[in-house]
């Protein structure tokens, strides 16, 4: 069995592929620029998202087993009259050498996720936002019922600025769908799009519900597990009710003093029914507890197990919430931010590094080929 | 008018690895405009959300450096050549 692995960097896209998960060959493609985000469709069309401080977001396309990739002529864009998050921009205005975000406009800087679903591609951006493509990535239209609903003003942004940076679809109900924004919450859809409400309640929250990821399985796809800035939930009904999904894990004291297990991806294999998560040692320090990198596993839906055969015991980096991804196969994939991949074939019994200083690892995608 | 505009690295994969393209327009943005409308993608990277040019974009013409905000009204000549590049950063 085939497999690919993209991996996005702050320098370039790191394309790993092994025809028995055990040797991997690796290229590098698009040099230079940051790359956040990837998806396959159906079709075979394979996408990646970059970003620079200089010369926006764009979107690459590759139709032939990704040697090749073509810049799309389209990107998700704002409306020139759209209007800005006044927190969101004053993080990025950092990067505002000439005071532009003074206008008030709102603009996609960084596209943190792309998911496939029901025939249409959707991106999660920053500042936060949703939009769909119909055409493989050819146009984007905004979703504006998450858009342009009230209130979105006075969202607050993560450490990384206002990003929508998790999308979760029902593959039995094309109308309903969640998505998760740092840090204004989860929300979820039932019709479509067209009106969105929050999915937060029993979730430890500190000036605004920051969630880290969430994943489930499409198939049965109520049934969601959430990494949450503030700790780690389960809910069965769809995101109306959350309960603490913990036992098993380290817990760190926060810098609120709540006691959690902290981290940032959440994955699910749908075909072991399994869960995983990577905690770090509470935000204040954001690395593996005593160097000890871990990956935690669920089987039960209840309680986690570590994992470690193969992994650094003097490893100081993190884990971000898009590096990480299952090729739905057993093989498990991710990356830190100090630049090394760790692959496991077994659903993570055991851990070999199969690449290793690369740029910072931003974005992680795993495909069967 | 024509002028001749050298991409910078991270701007020529995505055109076949040309460094040097030709457009018209007698200002900066002008010319920047021209090559967004023969090269689609180049126009994401060349201009923001509300048609202005992207802050961080600066050329070179004649050894005289065009910040974004003086694009509109800095004048070129049929012949120029003008180098595209970003704000830099160091150290």
């Amino acid at each position: 069995m085939g497999v690919a692995v993209i991996v996005g960097t702050a320098k370039g896209a790191a394309i790993l592929k092994s025809k028995d998960r055990k040797t991997w060959d690796m290229s590098f493609a698009l040099r230079g620029w940051p790359v956040t985000a990837s998806a396959r469709d159906d079709t075979g069309r394979t996408y990646i998202a970059v970003n620079s401080p200089n010369f926006g977001v764009a979107l690459f396309a590759s139709d032939d087993d990704l040697t090749t990739w073509k810049q799309l002529d389209a990107a998700p864009r704002y409306r020139p009259e759209d209007r800005g998050n006044p927190e969101h921009h004053r993080l990025v205005a950092k990067m505002d050498f000439e005071g532009k975000l003074k206008g008030g406009g709102r603009f996609v800087d960084q596209i943190w996720t792309l998911h496939p679903a029901h025939g249409a591609l959707y991106a999660g951006v920053s500042e936060a936002g949703l939009f769909v493509s119909r055409d493989r990535g050819e146009s984007w239209q905004p979703i504006d019922g998450f858009n342009e609903q009230p209130g979105r003003e006075s969202w607050a942004p993560g450490f990384g600025g206002l990003g929508l940076h998790t999308i979760l679809t029902d593959a039995k109900n094309p109308n309903r769908m969640w998505v998760g924004v740092s840090a204004a919450g989860f929300f979820r859809t039932d019709d479509g799009g067209r009106t969105w409400s929050r999915k937060d309640d029993n979730v430890h929250s500190f000036g605004g519900n920051c969630v880290h990821h969430v994943a489930h399985d499409p198939e049965n796809a109520s049934v969601l597990f959430r990494q949450e800035h503030f700790g780690v939930y389960r809910s069965d009904d769809g995101g109306d009710t959350w309960r603490v999904m913990e036992d098993g894990l380290p817990v760190a004291e926060m810098s609120d003093g709540h006691r959690c297990s902290f981290g940032f991806p959440m994955i699910h294999d749908r075909k072991a029914d399994a869960s995983f998560v990577v905690p770090l040692d509470g935000d204040n320090f954001r690395f593996p507890r005593g160097g000890q990198l871990a990956v935690y596993r669920s089987t039960d839906g209840s309680s986690w197990h570590p994992l470690t055969n193969g992994l650094p015991g003097n490893c100081f980096a993190g884990v971000l919430r898009g590096s990480m991804a299952g090729d739905q196969q057993g093989g498990i994939y991710f990356g830190t931010t100090a630049g090394a991949i760790y692959a496991s074939a077994d659903l993570g019994e055991s851990w070999t590094e199969i690449a290793s200083d690369l740029p910072r690892i931003m974005s992680v995608e795993a495909y069967v080929t | 008018m024509t002028v001749r505009v050298q991409l910078p690295p991270l701007l020529r994969n995505m055109m076949g690895g040309e460094r040097w393209l030709e457009a018209d327009g007698n200002s900066v943005a002008a010319v920047l405009s021209d090559l967004g409308r023969k090269h689609p993608p180049l126009a994401l990277h060349f201009f923001d959300e509300q048609g202005a040019v992207r802050h961080n974009i600066v050329c070179i013409h004649d050894g005289t450096l065009v910040r974004a905000h003086e694009a509109g009204v800095h004048q070129l000549h049929a012949g120029d050549e003008l180098i595209l590049t970003n704000a830099l950063a160091g150290g």
